[in-house]
Protein backbone atom coordinates (compact mmCIF):
# COMPACT_ATOMS: atom_id res chain seq x y z
CA UNK A 1 0.00 0.00 0.00
CA UNK A 2 3.13 2.00 0.16
CA UNK A 3 2.36 3.12 -3.39
CA UNK A 4 2.85 6.48 -5.05
CA UNK A 5 0.19 9.09 -4.51
CA UNK A 6 -2.50 9.39 -6.08
CA UNK A 7 -2.75 12.93 -8.23
CA UNK A 8 -5.16 14.73 -9.48
CA UNK A 9 -5.47 17.19 -12.18
CA UNK A 10 -7.39 20.46 -12.00
CA UNK A 11 -7.66 23.35 -13.65
CA UNK A 12 -8.65 25.93 -10.87
CA UNK A 13 -8.31 25.88 -6.89
CA UNK A 14 -11.02 25.06 -5.06
CA UNK A 15 -11.00 25.09 -1.39
CA UNK A 16 -14.35 23.10 -1.16
CA UNK A 17 -13.74 20.16 -3.45
CA UNK A 18 -9.92 20.68 -1.77
CA UNK A 19 -11.31 19.19 1.28
CA UNK A 20 -12.66 16.76 -0.47
CA UNK A 21 -9.65 15.45 -1.60
CA UNK A 22 -7.77 15.99 0.92
CA UNK A 23 -10.16 13.56 2.65
CA UNK A 24 -9.57 11.04 0.11
CA UNK A 25 -5.72 12.16 0.13
CA UNK A 26 -5.75 10.92 3.76
CA UNK A 27 -6.81 7.49 2.76
CA UNK A 28 -4.62 7.89 0.20
CA UNK A 29 -1.96 8.77 2.42
CA UNK A 30 -1.81 5.21 3.67
CA UNK A 31 -0.57 4.47 0.14
CA UNK A 32 2.34 6.52 0.10
CA UNK A 33 4.66 8.29 2.72
CA UNK A 34 7.93 7.57 0.81
CA UNK A 35 7.06 9.86 -1.35
CA UNK A 36 6.21 12.51 0.66
CA UNK A 37 9.50 14.06 0.40
CA UNK A 38 9.19 14.50 -3.39
CA UNK A 39 5.18 16.15 -2.85
CA UNK A 40 6.17 18.20 -0.03
CA UNK A 41 9.34 19.17 -2.23
CA UNK A 42 6.89 20.07 -5.10
CA UNK A 43 4.45 21.34 -3.53
CA UNK A 44 6.31 23.98 -1.96
CA UNK A 45 6.10 25.14 -6.05
CA UNK A 46 2.50 25.60 -5.49
CA UNK A 47 1.65 27.37 -2.11
CA UNK A 48 -1.77 26.90 -1.33
CA UNK A 49 -2.78 25.67 -4.58
CA UNK A 50 -1.50 28.50 -6.86
CA UNK A 51 0.16 26.56 -9.42
CA UNK A 52 2.28 28.14 -11.24
CA UNK A 53 1.95 25.75 -13.64
CA UNK A 54 -1.30 26.03 -15.41
CA UNK A 55 -1.39 23.02 -17.02
CA UNK A 56 -2.08 20.88 -13.22
CA UNK A 57 -2.03 21.86 -9.60
CA UNK A 58 -0.65 18.88 -7.27
CA UNK A 59 -3.82 18.89 -4.39
CA UNK A 60 -2.17 16.34 -2.27
CA UNK A 61 -1.36 17.51 0.93
CA UNK A 62 0.63 15.78 3.38
CA UNK A 63 -0.45 17.97 6.18
CA UNK A 64 -3.77 20.02 5.35
CA UNK A 65 -2.99 23.96 5.69
CA UNK A 66 -6.63 24.37 6.36
CA UNK A 67 -6.84 22.32 9.36
CA UNK A 68 -3.96 21.64 10.27
CA UNK A 69 -3.83 18.35 13.50
CA UNK A 70 -2.95 20.48 16.39
CA UNK A 71 -1.01 18.69 19.42
CA UNK A 72 -1.68 21.54 22.18
CA UNK A 73 -3.53 20.50 25.46
CA UNK A 74 -3.41 16.87 24.66
CA UNK A 75 -4.90 15.42 27.64
CA UNK A 76 -3.48 12.10 27.57
CA UNK A 77 -0.03 10.65 26.58
CA UNK A 78 0.05 11.36 22.45
CA UNK A 79 0.26 7.54 21.73
CA UNK A 80 -2.73 6.56 24.02
CA UNK A 81 -4.28 4.98 21.33
CA UNK A 82 -1.59 2.93 20.04
CA UNK A 83 -1.02 1.49 23.71
CA UNK A 84 -4.56 0.92 24.52
CA UNK A 85 -5.15 -0.93 21.25
CA UNK A 86 -1.90 -3.42 21.79
CA UNK A 87 -2.66 -4.14 25.22
CA UNK A 88 -6.26 -5.01 24.62
CA UNK A 89 -4.62 -7.42 21.89
CA UNK A 90 -2.25 -8.65 24.11
CA UNK A 91 -4.94 -9.19 27.06
CA UNK A 92 -7.54 -10.54 24.32
CA UNK A 93 -4.84 -13.28 23.15
CA UNK A 94 -4.05 -14.01 26.58
CA UNK A 95 -7.44 -14.20 28.08
CA UNK A 96 -8.82 -16.25 24.95
CA UNK A 97 -5.48 -18.76 25.79
CA UNK A 98 -6.84 -18.84 29.21
CA UNK A 99 -10.58 -19.76 28.59
CA UNK A 100 -9.01 -22.39 25.99
CA UNK A 101 -6.73 -23.45 28.69
CA UNK A 102 -9.22 -24.03 31.68
CA UNK A 103 -11.71 -25.29 29.00
CA UNK A 104 -9.84 -28.17 28.67
CA UNK A 105 -8.88 -28.53 32.18
CA UNK A 106 -12.50 -28.30 33.50
CA UNK A 107 -15.17 -31.31 33.46
CA UNK A 108 -13.51 -34.20 35.45
CA UNK A 109 -12.94 -37.28 33.44
CA UNK A 110 -15.00 -40.30 34.62
CA UNK A 111 -12.96 -43.37 35.41
CA UNK A 112 -15.83 -45.66 35.72
CA UNK A 113 -17.65 -45.15 32.57
CA UNK A 114 -20.95 -46.37 33.44
CA UNK A 115 -22.38 -43.07 33.53
CA UNK A 116 -21.38 -42.63 29.72
CA UNK A 117 -21.68 -46.40 28.61
CA UNK A 118 -25.72 -45.85 29.57
CA UNK A 119 -26.44 -42.71 27.94
CA UNK A 120 -27.43 -42.81 23.75
CA UNK A 121 -24.79 -43.48 21.64
CA UNK A 122 -25.56 -40.41 19.35
CA UNK A 123 -23.94 -41.80 16.04
CA UNK A 124 -25.34 -41.90 12.69
CA UNK A 125 -28.80 -41.49 12.47
CA UNK A 126 -29.87 -44.72 11.43
CA UNK A 127 -28.26 -46.18 14.71
CA UNK A 128 -29.91 -44.07 16.58
CA UNK A 129 -32.11 -46.08 18.12
CA UNK A 130 -29.74 -48.80 18.69
CA UNK A 131 -27.95 -48.79 22.18
CA UNK A 132 -25.09 -50.57 23.19
CA UNK A 133 -26.07 -53.72 25.63
CA UNK A 134 -26.24 -52.78 29.23
CA UNK A 135 -22.79 -53.06 31.16
CA UNK A 136 -23.43 -55.04 34.41
CA UNK A 137 -20.24 -55.32 35.43
CA UNK A 138 -19.27 -51.54 35.54
CA UNK A 139 -16.01 -51.62 33.38
CA UNK A 140 -15.27 -48.52 31.34
CA UNK A 141 -16.83 -48.79 28.69
CA UNK A 142 -13.56 -48.63 26.35
CA UNK A 143 -12.11 -51.72 27.68
CA UNK A 144 -14.81 -54.04 26.14
CA UNK A 145 -14.80 -54.50 22.50
CA UNK A 146 -16.08 -51.33 20.77
CA UNK A 147 -19.22 -53.21 20.03
CA UNK A 148 -20.97 -56.00 20.70
CA UNK A 149 -21.03 -58.39 17.37
CA UNK A 150 -24.83 -58.36 16.93
CA UNK A 151 -24.85 -54.83 17.46
CA UNK A 152 -22.15 -53.67 15.02
CA UNK A 153 -23.42 -56.22 12.36
CA UNK A 154 -26.78 -54.36 12.47
CA UNK A 155 -24.75 -50.98 12.49
CA UNK A 156 -22.46 -51.95 9.97
CA UNK A 157 -25.74 -52.64 7.68
CA UNK A 158 -26.79 -49.48 8.41
CA UNK A 159 -23.89 -48.09 7.53
CA UNK A 160 -23.78 -49.37 4.53
CA UNK A 161 -27.59 -48.64 3.88
CA UNK A 162 -26.57 -45.23 4.75
CA UNK A 163 -23.79 -44.96 2.52
CA UNK A 164 -25.32 -46.28 -0.08
CA UNK A 165 -28.62 -43.93 -0.02
CA UNK A 166 -25.80 -41.17 0.05
CA UNK A 167 -23.58 -42.10 -2.43
CA UNK A 168 -25.28 -44.87 -4.42
CA UNK A 169 -24.50 -48.39 -4.41
CA UNK A 170 -21.09 -48.89 -3.73
CA UNK A 171 -20.35 -52.58 -2.06
CA UNK A 172 -18.69 -52.48 1.45
CA UNK A 173 -16.55 -55.21 1.89
CA UNK A 174 -15.09 -53.97 5.73
CA UNK A 175 -15.89 -56.33 8.90
CA UNK A 176 -18.60 -56.17 10.90
CA UNK A 177 -17.09 -54.21 13.62
CA UNK A 178 -18.08 -51.27 14.91
CA UNK A 179 -15.91 -47.80 14.16
CA UNK A 180 -18.73 -45.78 13.59
CA UNK A 181 -18.38 -41.80 12.52
CA UNK A 182 -20.24 -39.25 14.10
CA UNK A 183 -23.37 -38.94 12.28
CA UNK A 184 -24.09 -35.93 10.15
CA UNK A 185 -26.10 -34.00 12.54
CA UNK A 186 -26.23 -35.82 15.80
CA UNK A 187 -22.74 -34.79 16.41
CA UNK A 188 -23.27 -31.23 16.06
CA UNK A 189 -23.95 -30.32 19.76
CA UNK A 190 -20.79 -32.06 21.09
CA UNK A 191 -19.86 -35.43 20.95
CA UNK A 192 -20.72 -39.27 21.15
CA UNK A 193 -21.40 -40.29 25.16
CA UNK A 194 -19.07 -42.98 24.35
CA UNK A 195 -15.35 -42.95 24.41
CA UNK A 196 -14.41 -45.70 22.41
CA UNK A 197 -17.13 -44.10 19.69
CA UNK A 198 -15.06 -41.27 19.70
CA UNK A 199 -12.01 -42.85 18.94
CA UNK A 200 -13.94 -44.17 15.80
CA UNK A 201 -15.05 -41.21 15.62
CA UNK A 202 -11.39 -39.57 15.36
CA UNK A 203 -9.95 -42.03 13.09
CA UNK A 204 -13.08 -41.42 10.73
CA UNK A 205 -12.64 -37.76 10.63
CA UNK A 206 -9.10 -37.87 9.73
CA UNK A 207 -10.05 -40.22 6.82
CA UNK A 208 -12.97 -38.25 5.58
CA UNK A 209 -10.93 -35.55 5.52
CA UNK A 210 -8.48 -37.05 4.06
CA UNK A 211 -10.44 -38.11 1.13
CA UNK A 212 -10.44 -34.86 -0.95
CA UNK A 213 -10.80 -36.58 -4.14
CA UNK A 214 -12.80 -38.81 -6.09
CA UNK A 215 -10.75 -41.70 -5.47
CA UNK A 216 -12.74 -44.68 -4.54
CA UNK A 217 -9.39 -46.70 -3.24
CA UNK A 218 -9.48 -44.53 -0.79
CA UNK A 219 -12.76 -44.53 0.34
CA UNK A 220 -12.58 -48.44 0.25
CA UNK A 221 -9.83 -48.07 2.16
CA UNK A 222 -11.72 -45.88 4.66
CA UNK A 223 -14.40 -47.74 5.28
CA UNK A 224 -12.33 -50.72 5.99
CA UNK A 225 -10.48 -49.13 8.31
CA UNK A 226 -13.57 -47.87 10.17
CA UNK A 227 -14.18 -50.99 10.66
CA UNK A 228 -10.96 -52.11 11.93
CA UNK A 229 -10.42 -49.61 14.50
CA UNK A 230 -11.78 -51.52 17.61
CA UNK A 231 -8.47 -53.63 17.30
CA UNK A 232 -6.47 -50.27 17.38
CA UNK A 233 -8.74 -49.02 20.31
CA UNK A 234 -7.35 -51.98 22.70
CA UNK A 235 -4.27 -51.88 21.07
CA UNK A 236 -1.42 -50.24 23.21
CA UNK A 237 0.93 -48.55 21.03
CA UNK A 238 -2.32 -47.27 19.65
CA UNK A 239 -3.51 -45.44 22.56
CA UNK A 240 -2.11 -42.24 21.87
CA UNK A 241 -5.00 -41.07 20.55
CA UNK A 242 -6.29 -37.18 22.59
CA UNK A 243 -7.05 -33.78 21.48
CA UNK A 244 -4.27 -34.18 18.55
CA UNK A 245 -6.10 -36.63 17.03
CA UNK A 246 -9.33 -33.82 16.16
CA UNK A 247 -7.85 -33.33 12.77
CA UNK A 248 -7.70 -30.12 11.83
CA UNK A 249 -4.52 -29.92 10.23
CA UNK A 250 -3.54 -32.17 7.77
CA UNK A 251 -5.17 -35.85 7.30
CA UNK A 252 -2.99 -38.71 6.35
CA UNK A 253 -3.23 -39.39 2.70
CA UNK A 254 -2.58 -42.90 2.52
CA UNK A 255 -4.05 -45.15 5.62
CA UNK A 256 -1.65 -48.29 5.42
CA UNK A 257 -3.04 -50.35 8.85
CA UNK A 258 -4.74 -48.70 11.88
CA UNK A 259 -1.58 -47.56 13.69
CA UNK A 260 -0.21 -45.10 11.14
CA UNK A 261 -1.98 -42.18 11.97
CA UNK A 262 -0.89 -41.28 15.49
CA UNK A 263 2.89 -41.01 14.39
CA UNK A 264 2.94 -40.30 10.74
CA UNK A 265 -0.59 -37.40 10.90
CA UNK A 266 0.31 -33.96 12.24
CA UNK A 267 -2.47 -32.83 13.49
CA UNK A 268 -3.71 -29.36 13.68
CA UNK A 269 -4.24 -29.35 18.01
CA UNK A 270 -0.88 -30.77 17.94
CA UNK B 1 14.30 13.32 4.55
CA UNK B 2 15.24 17.07 4.31
CA UNK B 3 12.16 18.28 3.49
CA UNK B 4 10.25 16.87 5.98
CA UNK B 5 11.94 19.74 8.25
CA UNK B 6 9.96 22.39 6.21
CA UNK B 7 6.92 21.22 7.94
CA UNK B 8 5.30 23.14 10.69
CA UNK B 9 6.73 22.30 14.18
CA UNK B 10 3.14 20.90 15.68
CA UNK B 11 3.24 18.43 12.81
CA UNK B 12 6.22 16.82 14.10
CA UNK B 13 5.42 15.47 17.60
CA UNK B 14 4.19 12.24 16.22
CA UNK B 15 6.60 11.71 13.44
CA UNK B 16 6.22 8.95 10.56
CA UNK B 17 7.98 5.73 11.43
CA UNK B 18 9.78 5.23 8.45
CA UNK B 19 10.67 1.62 8.18
CA UNK B 20 13.69 0.65 6.10
CA UNK B 21 13.44 -0.98 2.22
CA UNK B 22 15.61 -3.32 3.44
CA UNK B 23 12.95 -4.97 5.74
CA UNK B 24 10.63 -4.91 3.46
CA UNK B 25 12.60 -6.31 1.10
CA UNK B 26 13.63 -9.23 3.21
CA UNK B 27 10.23 -9.56 4.16
CA UNK B 28 9.15 -10.01 0.55
CA UNK B 29 12.02 -12.34 -0.58
CA UNK B 30 11.63 -15.14 2.34
CA UNK B 31 7.24 -14.79 2.13
CA UNK B 32 7.81 -15.30 -1.89
CA UNK B 33 10.12 -18.28 -2.03
CA UNK B 34 7.93 -19.76 1.10
CA UNK B 35 4.35 -19.50 -0.49
CA UNK B 36 5.94 -20.33 -4.03
CA UNK B 37 6.90 -23.53 -2.40
CA UNK B 38 3.87 -24.33 -0.85
CA UNK B 39 2.13 -23.83 -4.36
CA UNK B 40 4.80 -25.96 -6.46
CA UNK B 41 4.38 -28.32 -3.98
CA UNK B 42 0.45 -28.48 -3.69
CA UNK B 43 0.32 -28.74 -7.88
CA UNK B 44 2.73 -31.38 -8.35
CA UNK B 45 1.90 -33.44 -5.86
CA UNK B 46 -1.16 -35.52 -7.09
CA UNK B 47 -2.05 -36.54 -3.52
CA UNK B 48 -2.73 -33.21 -2.36
CA UNK B 49 -5.00 -32.30 -4.73
CA UNK B 50 -8.03 -32.11 -2.68
CA UNK B 51 -10.08 -29.74 -1.40
CA UNK B 52 -8.21 -28.83 1.48
CA UNK B 53 -4.94 -28.59 -0.15
CA UNK B 54 -6.61 -26.60 -2.65
CA UNK B 55 -7.77 -23.79 -0.02
CA UNK B 56 -3.90 -23.93 1.32
CA UNK B 57 -2.67 -23.76 -1.99
CA UNK B 58 -5.20 -20.66 -2.65
CA UNK B 59 -4.15 -18.97 0.46
CA UNK B 60 -0.28 -19.68 -0.58
CA UNK B 61 -1.37 -17.88 -3.60
CA UNK B 62 -2.53 -15.16 -2.51
CA UNK B 63 0.85 -14.15 -0.06
CA UNK B 64 2.74 -14.98 -2.89
CA UNK B 65 0.85 -12.69 -4.96
CA UNK B 66 0.94 -9.84 -1.71
CA UNK B 67 4.25 -10.55 -1.40
CA UNK B 68 5.46 -10.02 -5.17
CA UNK B 69 3.94 -6.66 -5.45
CA UNK B 70 5.16 -5.32 -1.85
CA UNK B 71 8.55 -5.99 -3.56
CA UNK B 72 8.01 -4.73 -6.45
CA UNK B 73 6.29 -1.32 -4.84
CA UNK B 74 9.58 -1.38 -2.38
CA UNK B 75 11.84 -1.57 -5.45
CA UNK B 76 10.18 0.67 -7.41
CA UNK B 77 9.90 3.75 -4.10
CA UNK B 78 13.60 2.83 -3.93
CA UNK B 79 14.40 3.24 -7.31
CA UNK B 80 12.89 5.97 -6.95
CA UNK B 81 14.66 7.57 -4.30
CA UNK B 82 17.73 7.29 -5.81
CA UNK B 83 16.37 9.36 -8.89
CA UNK B 84 16.49 6.41 -11.57
CA UNK B 85 11.93 6.58 -11.85
CA UNK B 86 10.05 9.28 -12.53
CA UNK B 87 7.46 9.03 -10.06
CA UNK B 88 4.98 11.74 -11.60
CA UNK B 89 5.33 9.31 -14.96
CA UNK B 90 2.01 8.10 -16.13
CA UNK B 91 3.06 5.00 -16.59
CA UNK B 92 4.13 4.64 -13.14
CA UNK B 93 1.50 5.83 -12.12
CA UNK B 94 -0.49 3.06 -13.68
CA UNK B 95 1.55 0.39 -13.08
CA UNK B 96 1.53 1.84 -9.19
CA UNK B 97 -2.31 1.70 -9.38
CA UNK B 98 -2.02 -2.03 -10.80
CA UNK B 99 -0.12 -2.91 -7.95
CA UNK B 100 -2.35 -1.45 -5.03
CA UNK B 101 -5.69 -3.54 -6.61
CA UNK B 102 -3.04 -6.32 -6.72
CA UNK B 103 -2.18 -5.93 -2.96
CA UNK B 104 -5.65 -5.14 -2.49
CA UNK B 105 -7.27 -8.20 -3.89
CA UNK B 106 -4.76 -10.26 -2.30
CA UNK B 107 -5.61 -9.09 1.02
CA UNK B 108 -8.71 -9.95 0.65
CA UNK B 109 -8.23 -13.09 -1.08
CA UNK B 110 -6.27 -14.22 2.51
CA UNK B 111 -9.15 -13.23 4.06
CA UNK B 112 -11.57 -15.23 2.18
CA UNK B 113 -8.61 -18.03 1.95
CA UNK B 114 -8.84 -18.32 5.83
CA UNK B 115 -12.57 -18.66 6.03
CA UNK B 116 -12.56 -21.34 3.70
CA UNK B 117 -9.76 -23.49 5.31
CA UNK B 118 -12.08 -22.81 8.66
CA UNK B 119 -15.11 -24.12 7.01
CA UNK B 120 -13.64 -27.13 4.92
CA UNK B 121 -11.64 -27.78 8.89
CA UNK B 122 -15.30 -27.57 10.03
CA UNK B 123 -16.79 -29.63 7.53
CA UNK B 124 -14.32 -32.22 7.95
CA UNK B 125 -15.00 -32.27 11.82
CA UNK B 126 -18.82 -32.05 12.08
CA UNK B 127 -20.14 -33.86 9.05
CA UNK B 128 -17.05 -36.44 8.35
CA UNK B 129 -19.51 -39.36 6.66
CA UNK B 130 -20.55 -36.75 3.88
CA UNK B 131 -17.59 -34.83 3.56
CA UNK B 132 -16.19 -36.10 0.30
CA UNK B 133 -20.62 -35.49 -0.61
CA UNK B 134 -20.41 -32.05 0.71
CA UNK B 135 -16.88 -30.86 -0.10
CA UNK B 136 -16.01 -32.29 -3.32
CA UNK B 137 -13.28 -31.67 -5.69
CA UNK B 138 -15.58 -29.41 -8.35
CA UNK B 139 -17.62 -27.78 -5.11
CA UNK B 140 -14.02 -26.08 -3.92
CA UNK B 141 -12.76 -25.12 -7.42
CA UNK B 142 -15.99 -23.30 -8.04
CA UNK B 143 -15.75 -21.17 -4.10
CA UNK B 144 -11.73 -20.67 -5.21
CA UNK B 145 -13.23 -19.61 -8.67
CA UNK B 146 -15.55 -17.09 -7.02
CA UNK B 147 -13.43 -15.91 -4.01
CA UNK B 148 -10.91 -15.03 -6.77
CA UNK B 149 -13.06 -13.55 -8.84
CA UNK B 150 -15.05 -11.46 -5.86
CA UNK B 151 -11.05 -10.71 -4.96
CA UNK B 152 -9.99 -9.48 -8.50
CA UNK B 153 -13.02 -7.32 -8.76
CA UNK B 154 -12.89 -5.55 -5.07
CA UNK B 155 -9.16 -5.09 -5.63
CA UNK B 156 -9.90 -3.25 -8.60
CA UNK B 157 -13.10 -1.35 -7.18
CA UNK B 158 -11.37 -0.35 -4.22
CA UNK B 159 -8.31 1.17 -5.93
CA UNK B 160 -10.34 2.66 -8.93
CA UNK B 161 -12.94 4.56 -5.81
CA UNK B 162 -10.61 5.32 -3.16
CA UNK B 163 -12.23 8.60 -1.85
CA UNK B 164 -15.82 6.62 -1.22
CA UNK B 165 -16.11 5.43 2.73
CA UNK B 166 -18.26 2.70 1.36
CA UNK B 167 -15.08 0.68 -0.19
CA UNK B 168 -13.36 1.29 3.25
CA UNK B 169 -16.37 0.56 5.32
CA UNK B 170 -16.60 -2.96 3.21
CA UNK B 171 -13.25 -3.70 3.79
CA UNK B 172 -13.58 -3.32 7.41
CA UNK B 173 -16.81 -5.23 7.90
CA UNK B 174 -15.15 -8.19 5.61
CA UNK B 175 -12.51 -8.52 8.32
CA UNK B 176 -14.79 -8.42 11.61
CA UNK B 177 -17.12 -10.63 9.68
CA UNK B 178 -14.66 -13.17 8.91
CA UNK B 179 -12.82 -12.86 12.32
CA UNK B 180 -15.94 -13.47 14.21
CA UNK B 181 -16.71 -16.51 11.70
CA UNK B 182 -13.22 -18.15 12.20
CA UNK B 183 -13.30 -17.88 15.78
CA UNK B 184 -16.66 -19.38 16.16
CA UNK B 185 -15.78 -22.55 13.67
CA UNK B 186 -12.56 -22.68 15.48
CA UNK B 187 -13.82 -22.56 19.00
CA UNK B 188 -16.69 -25.03 17.94
CA UNK B 189 -14.29 -27.54 16.90
CA UNK B 190 -11.83 -26.83 19.70
CA UNK B 191 -15.36 -27.59 22.49
CA UNK B 192 -15.05 -31.07 20.33
CA UNK B 193 -11.72 -31.77 20.59
CA UNK B 194 -12.12 -31.01 24.20
CA UNK B 195 -14.57 -33.40 24.72
CA UNK B 196 -12.58 -35.78 23.15
CA UNK B 197 -9.95 -35.82 25.44
CA UNK B 198 -11.76 -35.95 28.32
CA UNK B 199 -13.11 -39.00 27.09
CA UNK B 200 -9.58 -40.61 25.75
CA UNK B 201 -8.92 -39.07 29.18
CA UNK B 202 -11.05 -41.30 30.89
CA UNK B 203 -8.82 -44.25 30.08
CA UNK B 204 -6.40 -45.83 32.63
CA UNK B 205 -3.02 -44.93 32.20
CA UNK B 206 -3.15 -42.49 29.40
CA UNK B 207 -3.73 -39.23 30.98
CA UNK B 208 -2.14 -36.40 28.96
CA UNK B 209 -2.99 -33.31 29.89
CA UNK B 210 -0.01 -31.66 28.11
CA UNK B 211 -2.11 -32.41 24.62
CA UNK B 212 -5.08 -30.39 25.67
CA UNK B 213 -2.68 -27.68 26.57
CA UNK B 214 -1.54 -27.61 23.67
CA UNK B 215 -4.30 -27.82 21.51
CA UNK B 216 -5.50 -24.53 23.47
CA UNK B 217 -1.89 -23.43 22.22
CA UNK B 218 -2.43 -24.01 18.68
CA UNK B 219 -5.65 -22.61 18.34
CA UNK B 220 -4.75 -19.06 20.15
CA UNK B 221 -1.38 -19.29 18.02
CA UNK B 222 -3.61 -19.51 14.69
CA UNK B 223 -6.37 -17.18 16.16
CA UNK B 224 -3.83 -14.38 17.65
CA UNK B 225 -1.42 -14.40 14.86
CA UNK B 226 -4.28 -13.53 12.42
CA UNK B 227 -5.34 -11.16 14.75
CA UNK B 228 -2.29 -9.32 15.66
CA UNK B 229 -1.25 -9.26 12.42
CA UNK B 230 -4.23 -7.91 10.76
CA UNK B 231 -6.27 -5.83 13.57
CA UNK B 232 -3.41 -2.68 13.58
CA UNK B 233 -4.20 -2.20 10.07
CA UNK B 234 -7.88 -2.39 10.03
CA UNK B 235 -7.68 0.05 13.22
CA UNK B 236 -5.81 2.50 10.86
CA UNK B 237 -8.71 2.62 8.19
CA UNK B 238 -11.52 2.38 10.95
CA UNK B 239 -9.37 5.73 12.26
CA UNK B 240 -9.25 7.15 8.88
CA UNK B 241 -12.69 7.40 8.61
CA UNK B 242 -13.80 7.73 12.13
CA UNK B 243 -11.51 10.64 13.43
CA UNK B 244 -9.25 12.48 10.89
CA UNK B 245 -7.96 15.18 12.84
CA UNK B 246 -7.42 13.85 16.36
CA UNK B 247 -4.03 14.11 16.83
CA UNK B 248 -4.30 10.86 19.12
CA UNK B 249 -6.13 8.79 15.61
CA UNK B 250 -2.91 11.24 13.76
CA UNK B 251 -0.30 9.08 15.99
CA UNK B 252 -1.51 5.95 15.30
CA UNK B 253 -1.32 6.78 11.90
CA UNK B 254 1.93 7.49 12.02
CA UNK B 255 3.03 4.04 12.61
CA UNK B 256 1.31 2.76 9.34
CA UNK B 257 4.67 1.58 8.18
CA UNK B 258 4.82 -0.87 11.39
CA UNK B 259 1.64 -2.19 10.80
CA UNK B 260 2.66 -2.55 6.99
CA UNK B 261 5.81 -4.71 8.42
CA UNK B 262 2.83 -6.91 10.41
CA UNK B 263 0.89 -7.63 7.69
CA UNK B 264 3.80 -8.93 5.54
CA UNK B 265 4.95 -11.01 8.15
CA UNK B 266 1.85 -12.70 8.30
CA UNK B 267 2.55 -13.79 4.94
CA UNK B 268 5.76 -15.05 6.35
CA UNK B 269 4.33 -17.18 9.44
CA UNK B 270 1.18 -18.51 7.36
CA UNK B 271 2.97 -21.53 5.92
CA UNK B 272 4.17 -22.43 9.03
CA UNK B 273 0.61 -22.33 10.71
CA UNK B 274 -1.02 -23.21 7.68
CA UNK B 275 0.62 -25.56 5.31
CA UNK B 276 3.97 -26.98 6.91
CA UNK B 277 1.99 -28.56 9.32
CA UNK B 278 1.13 -31.47 7.10
CA UNK B 279 3.20 -34.23 6.74
CA UNK B 280 2.93 -34.87 3.21
CA UNK B 281 3.52 -31.18 2.03
CA UNK B 282 7.16 -31.47 3.79
CA UNK B 283 7.45 -34.76 2.32
CA UNK B 284 7.07 -32.95 -0.91
CA UNK B 285 9.12 -30.10 0.23
CA UNK B 286 11.68 -32.54 1.17
CA UNK B 287 11.87 -34.36 -2.37
CA UNK B 288 12.05 -30.92 -4.33
CA UNK B 289 14.66 -29.28 -2.62
CA UNK B 290 16.87 -32.06 -0.63
CA UNK B 291 16.91 -35.11 -3.24
CA UNK B 292 14.56 -35.61 -6.28
CA UNK B 293 13.34 -39.10 -7.04
CA UNK B 294 16.40 -40.59 -8.17
CA UNK B 295 17.41 -43.82 -7.82
CA UNK B 296 20.73 -42.39 -6.05
CA UNK B 297 18.53 -40.70 -3.41
CA UNK B 298 17.45 -43.77 -2.30
CA UNK B 299 20.87 -45.18 -2.19
CA UNK B 300 21.93 -42.32 0.04
CA UNK B 301 18.90 -42.71 2.13
CA UNK B 302 19.83 -46.45 2.46
CA UNK B 303 22.92 -45.33 3.63
CA UNK B 304 21.94 -43.89 6.70
CA UNK B 305 19.48 -46.14 7.65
Amino acid sequence: MMSMERRTLVPNPERERERERTQCKRTVRLRSWVFLEMSVFNHSNLSGGNAPDPDYKWTYEYYDDDEPVSFEGLKAHRYSIVIGFWVGLAVFVIFMFFVLTLLTKTGAPHPEGAEPCKKRVRLTSCVEDLRPPADPDNRPCLHRPLLDSSLSRSLFHCYVNEEQAQEGSRPRAGTPRGGLVQGPGRGRSGSPEEGGMEVGVTRALQGAAMLGGNRTDHREAMSLSHFNIPNVVNSEHCSTLGADDLLLGEPPIIMEGECHWPHSAHHMMD
Amino acid sequence: MNDVSALPSNHTDCQVVKVPHLVFLVLGMVSLSENLLVVVAVVRNKNLHSPMYMFICSLATFNTISSLSKTWETLMMEFSDVGQLDSRGDSVRRVDDIIDALLCMSFIGCICSFLAIAVDRYVTIFHALRYHNIMTTRRAAAALAGIWALCGVAGAVMVAFCDATVIKIFFIVLFLISLLLILFLYVHMFLLARSHARKIAALPGSAMPHRSLRGALTLTMLFGVFVVCWAPFFLHLLLLMVCVENPYCECYRSLFQLNLVLLMSHAVVDPAIYAFRSAELRNTFRKMLFCSDSPLCYKVKALFH
